[in-house]
């Protein structure tokens, strides 16, 4: 009985006996870098920059949503349920449930919170050329918080630091003139440190950053800062127009005088549908491709964002830049040699005949399989044109026409055609829609020009210039947000 | 022995022919067909006995026989009694009269007698297990037990089952800890263990599992495998069967023709060109005939049983090998195992229990289950393609993205995976007295897996998912590894080698004493020391010569330079270190209480909850021990009571921790950049989840001949170990970004089951028993984490939303979708509905207005409604045994009755094939209120509504089997104790009224189950085999 007495005891001791376990079961992960050992070299600092470029790669959503919104295109696809999101936002019925607008909410701040992680760590050790680096992960946090402030005006901004659960929860949208200011100081501060030339192909240049800001004035209609950042371009970055229009979205004829800023993608790796973001191939081509197609020139694709009837009339016939932009099928398939032997399908989705003719995939520039998803084909986020375009707009309103008009003139005589007398500021938004179109920037032109009620059916004033922050996304920080007006 | 018989014979008909005596002689065995010796038979009223030799066999002398009766007796068996009359050679069978209530069971670190058990646990014989002739033991288990619901995972040879006990209480791992001889084994693991092996199964359903703590909180099953029996002599035995399997069913596909016909109405209603000029195209290809084959299954095992004073033995060799239904050889399963069961007394205290087990097997598989898999490509390839064009090739079916020619896809298939596995256990026990035992025990679970998947450069046809080569001709992909230097990828092949080993080390103490012979005092103390370590490296090696099988092996690989080729590796360690008490006490045999203690540490964990502690307390009373008890029909009547708190620490290592495993690449100068991201936030306060269950039970035994045993339990599980949505603000949602796991949600299982058991009493030439078993279980999320209204399922179709949720108030993973409410017959419905209905024509489905706005709204959830859910509104088992002389009958039936299942393996494309119930589409006015129209064009037809959701119930014949005892005497002259033969089916027939290849649909996942995506289904098999004792 004693001797029982002396193993219970010995047994309850164990029971509740701690220090030697803590250390038993203290176990570290094998080889693993942890988050918070990082940042140790330089080469950790590259690293983390490249992952904070990597959402970048999701811009074919902007770029779809800002054509399929806008009276360019339609949503397209299989049925009205393949990518429903772009459907509602189609027929303007979008509300806080789409998976597309939250899909661009969540890219845009899981790339600005890799921005913030590097820049959170800057001053952990010093080297040569990390002001460069720092400079370029500004310009990133800034290029994604433009992306949100764009779609969904007011935005929480966070600076430098992570979050956890329990400081998101307290945090409430902030004023979308905030967050402005704050991409304003980030890439002004990045300009001052970036250089034009001697980069790495894909890296953001100084002249993508004044770009950018430009751009980020002329959305606020300070155009008179926007005309001075636009000229500094001109007159610093050595860009220009390259010769020929239908050069300017191939594969083949990416990073050239025109380039400003080309989100880089390439068709060496495959992917899945199951995770878009995660892919390194552009999915807007293979996706605006045509359905089943089997004939020359063009690969078979998904019928996504197809351009609308009244796009292709709005262009005069003698535009080169209408049949360049857009691909009036039929026409095209009548021209061929071998037409009867051409086939296609059209999805349920929707169909208008013509397929956007920029973003499309094209035989030779084909990835991996599965194809629909990695076309390596860049997305031109801003291009030298663009650059003029806007730098026209921002003289104009300033009252410089004659500048206006002339830098209007450089696009039209490299399209081949006769330029214009500017009358009216409609002109320039004319010429933007034309040299433009397809490009993911015609929806937002229309709204900060005050234009969108009158050409997008369905939209209303006083609601649809934002898009709905995501019903989920407010609940989840804890239901204090308010939405949207009229959302 | 054999001559010392015939001598005595001998002796005795002299002595007969003498006095006119007469020999009665025989033999005696017990229902197992295993001789008796030492069996004392006599005649009644005399002192005349003898008793039987070490084969069982006697022979008695008597005077006469009128009005003489023998009697047959044994220790532990039923007294039987035999009127000689004019037999002379009588054969008797002896029935154990141990009855099921002094049956040992094992619950965690003890035994108990299950009269005295005090929780809620079912046991099943291997017996039962073997005679169902399965590959593995969780499908063998199917409707066995109740409480313990079992979906299949796949049909195919080595797939899973889904061993939910007492329904589904988390969102993440709902298995149960599995124990074989004390050593864990998971789920995916079971495929290693040999059914043929197994003693007996028991399931600890309720808190009384707690025992097992933080692994506890889905149930525990006990597995044993066969031991031996002291001062045997060896018993060898073989049973093998070879059976054919072939599919169940076909789906009603449409023929070419009918096919040619539907698709231009369809065309023509999308206001497209019909796409055939000519209909009649006959019945065209039969995909469904191209690749379901018959295939072969067969079994054999050997073992070997006995024991001498001090040691007991049970070896055992078996071999099991089972071709797909599908693909054949290319989905396979065969497996070789070996068992030694050793137990010895090393010294009159000191024991040795030793088991090792041995396995080694071998599994090809095809894409399963999903969109790409080789039935959802059977089912929407259409039948006016050949198999073959003309010149030779495979068809590329190319009208349908996303389809390819599944006959090509089988063949182009290359997919293997083995395992060794080494599974043991040296156990010492030292008994102080008979009181007090020390037990300590080393388990060891060691398996070294190897996969290869060969893939060769295919061509499916233009713009196929699945196309490894850029062309027809087979041409590889370049790949672009520095600027404008290419390199071939050419053929590849995948290699994999994973060694995973769990160590346990369990130290314990089991006290059992009676005081004043009416207080009976049990405890058990110990720990339990427990570490996994797993390691993996694994390669793929490019542009493999020929694009040829011969050479599918990473040592033949060309990579010019190796630049393509990668390796990569994985490592983890997980530590489990716990320590358990358990205090029982029983007073007269009728009332009985035991309380357990466990306290766990986890590895799992964070510093900040790295400790659970998990209390339990169970009680019973014998009502029929009492005094005042009368009723003699029911001799044993049994009341429990049990509630307790367990755990389940089921997650990814490290899961606490913030690690850099995201995923951060980007193309610099035309080249994959590999950088750095965080992969998922930490939580250092990460927990266990935590299961609070009541049970309350109910046993008895009546006329010797029924037993009943009923169940009412609640188990409530808190702290759900979970992966919500958290606020995208976190930045987790980048490439290889995920949210934290959190612990959040609740759900909430009630139930009632019950079994029901008859058998016919012993002695009689006929036995039967029929057993019945039903489960009731209520499945409720009771919780969801704040900020989330639901967590998202599976979807439905192509990027067609999500159908199935885990959402406050409704069972894990039900359906949610519009609801359908006929077809509008004509356009005068549609103008004239209360209700407006979007882009609505005539032969389109009316949905119906849930909130009654008055507007279908197909953006929000306003008009979705509950449309089903996968978990079913009661499951049922039943089995019958009959044995006649010889002969032997038995039968197992499975019904789940009340679930549903989402019809989800159409492709929703123009040209791709459909079911024959298209036929009985609408195609005017009247003609049809079920099936809409069919159209090319623009139609909300096929969003996610009551339209895709079929009633899933089924009843299943599992297994029925007609087996034939050769007699005895046939036997003794070819020196063979028994053989039985026997004649088997397993899935003779399923009456469902589910439309797909199998209504039994089982995911690992909760939120996917019900889900049919093209199931691979199972066989119906028809088998014989023997089963021969030596």
């Amino acid at each position: 009985m004693k001797k029982t007495v002396l193993y219970f005891g010995i047994l309850g001791m164990l029971l509740f006996m701690n220090s030697a376990c803590d250390k038993f079961l203290a176990v570290d992960p094998p080889y693993t870098q942890d988050a918070e050992n990082f940042f140790q070299t330089a080469e950790d600092y590259e690293r983390a920059l490249t992952g904070a470029y990597d959402l970048l790669q999701g811009s074919f959503m902007s770029l779809w949503i800002g054509e399929i919104a806008s009276d360019n295109s339609i949503a397209g696809g299989e049925s009205v349920n393949d990518t429903q999101g772009l459907h509602q936002i189609d027929e303007m019925t979008h509300g806080g449930v789409n998976l597309d607008l939250r899909s661009l909410f969540r890219w845009n701040y899981a790339g600005l919170t890799r921005a913030n992680y590097l820049l959170e760590n800057k001053d952990k050790i010093d080297f040569v050329g990390k002001d460069v680096i720092v400079a370029e992960a500004k310009f990133l946090r800034a290029y994604y918080y433009f992306e949100l402030v764009k779609f969904f005006g007011d935005v929480p901004l966070i600076i430098d630091k992570r979050i956890g659960i329990e400081e998101a929860l307290a945090l409430d949208r902030t004023p979308a003139s905030e967050v402005y200011a704050q991409i304003e100081t980030d890439l002004t501060e990045a300009a001052a440190v970036m250089s034009y030339t001697g980069l790495v192909k894909g890296h953001a240049t100084k002249g993508a950053a004044l770009s950018l800001l430009g751009k980020v004035y002329l959305y606020q209609n300070k155009f008179v800062d926007a005309a001075s950042t636009f000229d500094q371009v001109i007159a610093e970055g050595g860009y220009s127009l390259i010769g020929d229009y239908s050069e300017l979205f191939t594969a083949a004829n990416e990073n050239n005088t025109e380039t400003v800023f080309d989100v880089e993608y390439s068709g060496l790796e495959g992917g899945g549908y199951g995770c878009y973001i995660c892919l390194e191939g552009n999915a807007a081509p293979g996706f605006h491709g045509i359905r089943q197609y089997n004939g020359p020139v063009y690969g078979d694709g998904n019928s996504y964002n197809l351009p609308t009837q009244d796009l292709y009339d709005a262009f005069a016939a003698t535009d080169p830049r209408r049949d360049l932009s857009i691909l009036d099928l039929d026409a095209f398939i009548a021209a061929q040699p071998n037409a009867e032997s051409i086939s296609y399908a059209i999805g349920a989705g929707g169909h208008t005949g013509y397929y956007n003719n920029k973003y499309i995939k094209r035989i030779g520039e084909i990835g991996l399989p599965d194809n629909d998803l990695t076309s390596p084909v860049n997305y031109r986020v801003i291009r030298y044109a663009d650059v003029l375009l806007m730098a026209a707009e921002a003289h104009y309103q300033k009252g410089n026409t004659g500048l206006a008009q002339q830098l209007v003139n450089q696009i039209r005589s490299r399209a081949g055609i006769q330029g214009i007398n500017l009358s009216s500021i409609e002109d320039i938004y004319r010429e933007r829609r034309f040299e433009l179109s397809g490009e993911g920037h015609r929806f937002f032109d229309l709204v900060r020009t005050g234009q969108a009620a009158s050409k997008i059916p369905g939209f209303q004033t006083g609601k649809h210039e934002l898009f709905p922050i995501p019903q989920a996304e407010i609940d989840l920080a804890g239901g204090n947000w308010s939405q949207n007006p009229g959302y | 022995m054999n001559k010392l018989l015939l001598l005595f014979t001998v002796f005795s008909f002299g002595f007969s022919a003498l006095s006119q005596d007469i020999t009665i002689q025989g033999f005696v065995s017990n229902e197992k067909n295993e001789t008796l010796p030492f069996v004392s038979v006599s005649v009644k009223g005399t002192n005349n006995g003898v008793r039987t030799d070490f084969d069982g066999n006697y022979s008695i002398t008597v005077r006469d026989t009128a009005g003489l009766t023998l009697a047959y007796y044994f220790n532990g068996y039923v007294k039987q009694e035999i009127l000689v009359g004019d037999q002379r050679n009588i054969n008797v069978v002896l029935v154990s009269e141990i009855q099921d209530i002094d049956e040992i069971v094992v619950v965690g670190y003890g035994e108990v007698k299950t009269k005295e058990l005090t929780g809620a646990t079912s046991k099943v014989k291997g017996e039962d297990i073997e005679k169902m002739n399965l590959a593995r033991m969780d499908q063998a288990l199917q409707g066995q037990v109740s409480g313990v619901n079992i979906s299949t995972n796949s049909g195919s040879p080595g797939g899973a089952s889904n061993i939910r006990i007492r329904g589904l209480s988390t969102f993440g791992d709902n298995d149960p800890l599995i124990l074989v001889d004390g050593v864990v084994y998971d789920s995916e693991g079971l495929n290693a263990l040999n059914p043929s092996d197994i003693k007996s199964i028991n399931v600890l359903k309720d808190a009384t599992a707690g025992i097992y703590g933080v692994r506890a909180a889905n149930g525990v099953i006990i597995v044993e495998t066969k031991n031996g029996k002291i001062n045997s002599k060896p018993k060898i035995q073989y049973n093998g069967y070879y059976g054919v399997q072939q599919t169940a069913r076909r789906l009603d596909l449409l023929t070419a023709e009918e096919y040619a016909v539907i698709k231009n109405e369809a065309f023509a209603f999308g206001d497209q060109e019909m796409p055939f000029n000519n209909t009649a195209l006959g019945v065209g290809t039969n995909w469904q005939d191209s690749i379901f084959v018959s295939s072969p299954v067969q079994s054999h095992n050997f073992s070997m049983t006995g024991g001498t004073e001090h040691t007991k033995y049970s070896i055992g060799l078996g071999y099991f090998t089972q071709d797909g239904i599908v693909g054949g050889d290319k989905s396979h399963f065969s497996r070789y195992n070996a068992r030694l069961n050793l137990s010895t007394d090393i010294t009159s205290k000191l024991k040795l229990n030793s088991v090792f087990l041995y396995s080694n097997e071998l599994r090809n598989t095809l894409p399963e289950s999903g969109i790409g898999s080789v039935l959802y490509n059977t089912i929407n390839a259409f039948p006016n393609e050949p198999i073959r064009t003309p010149d030779g090739n495979y068809s590329y079916l190319e009208e349908v993205s996303d389809i390819i020619n599944p006959v090509a896809q089988i063949e182009n298939q290359y997919n293997w995976g083995w395992a060794d596995k080494f599974v043991g256990k040296e156990e010492f026990v030292y008994s102080f007295n008979d009181h007090f035992t020390f037990t300590n025990r080393f388990n060891y679970n060691y398996a070294q897996t190897k996969g290869k998947v060969f893939s060769p450069l295919v061509w499916y046809g233009d713009g196929k998912y699945a196309n490894t080569a850029v062309n027809a001709d087979l041409e590889s992909p370049l790949v672009e590894i520095a600027d404008s230097i290419f390199l071939e990828r050419g053929a590849s092949v995948y290699e994999e080698r994973a060694s995973y080993i769990d160590l346990t080390f369990e130290s314990f103490v089991n006290y059992d004493r009676v005081f004043d012979s009416v207080h009976r005092v049990k405890s058990t103390a110990g720990i339990s020391v427990f570490q996994r370590k797993g390691e993996s490296l694994n390669g793929t090696g490019f542009n493999i010569p020929n694009n040829s099988l011969d050479y599918a092996d990473i040592s033949a690989n060309q990579a010019e330079g190796g630049f393509l080729n990668n390796v990569n590796s994985w490592e983890f360690n997980e530590r489990l270190l716990s320590a358990f008490l358990r205090a029982e006490y029983g007073y007269k045999s009728k009332y009985f209480v035991s309380a357990i203690l466990r306290r766990d540490g986890s590895s799992k964990f964070g510093g900040n909850s790295r400790y659970g502690l998990f209390p339990s307390g169970s009680a019973a009373w014998l009502m029929s021990e009492e005094n005042f008890y009368n009723l003699d029909f029911i001799k044993y009547w049994k009341f429990r009571v049990s509630y307790g708190v367990s755990g389940n620490d089921q997650i990814a290592n490290f899961a606490y921790r913030a690690l850099l495993n995201g995923e951060g690449v980007y193309v610099f100068n035309d080249i994959i950049t590999q950088g750095v991201a965080i992969g998922r936030p930490s939580n250092p306060d990460l927990k266990w989840e935590t299961t609070r269950q009541f049970n309350l039970g109910m046993d008895l035994t009546a006329w010797r001949r029924v037993d009943f045993t009923t169940n009412f339990f609640v188990k409530n599980t808190f702290d759900l170990l979970f992966q919500p949505d958290v606020t995208a603000i976190l930045g987790s949602y980048g490439a290889g970004g995920y949210p934290p796991i959190i612990n959040a949600g609740d759900v909430s299982n009630q139930g009632f089951e019950f079994e029901l058991g008859y058998r016919t009493l012993p002695g009689k030439d006929l036995f039967a028993s029929v057993d019945l078993n039903f489960t009731t279980i209520r499945n409720k999320v009771t919780g969801v984490p704040s900020g989330v209204d639901f967590i998202p399922g599976a979807s439905f179709s192509i990027g067609g939303g999500v159908a199935t949720r885990f959402e406050e108030g409704y069972e894990i993973g039900y359906f949610i979708g519009h609801e359908m409410d006929g077809i509008f017959q004509n356009q005068e419905e549609i103008d004239n509905a209360t209700v407006v209905q979007e882009g609505a024509q005539p032969g389109d489905i009316r949905f119906v207005d849930q909130n009654g706005d008055g507007v279908i709204n197909f953006n929000d959830d306003s008009d979705r409604t509950y449309l089903g859910s996968a978990i079913p509104d009661f499951t049922m088992g039943f089995s019958l045994n009959l044995k006649y002389k010889g002969f032997d009958l038995s039968a197992n039936l499975y019904a789940a009755v009340g679930q549903e299942i989402i019809r989800n393996y159409e492709r929703q494309q123009p040209y791709a094939n459909q079911l024959g119930y298209v036929i009985n589409r609408w195609t005017g006015e009247g003609t049809s209120n079920e099936h809409p129209r069919l159209t090319t064009g623009s139609t909300r037809n096929t969003i996610f509504s009551s339209y895709f959701v079929e009633d899933g119930s089924f009843v299943r014949l599992r297994n029925a089997q007609f087996g034939y005892n050769i007699p005895k005497s046939i036997l003794r002259k070819i020196k063979v104790e028994a053989v039985r033969v026997y004649v088997s089916a397993n899935n003779l027939f399923t009456l469902t009224r589910y439309q797909g290849f199998d209504p039994d649909i089982g995911a690992s996942n909760a939120l996917s189950a019900g889900v049919d995506y093209g199931f691979y289904p199972q066989a119906k098999t028809f088998m014989g085999g023997v089963q021969i004792t030596f």
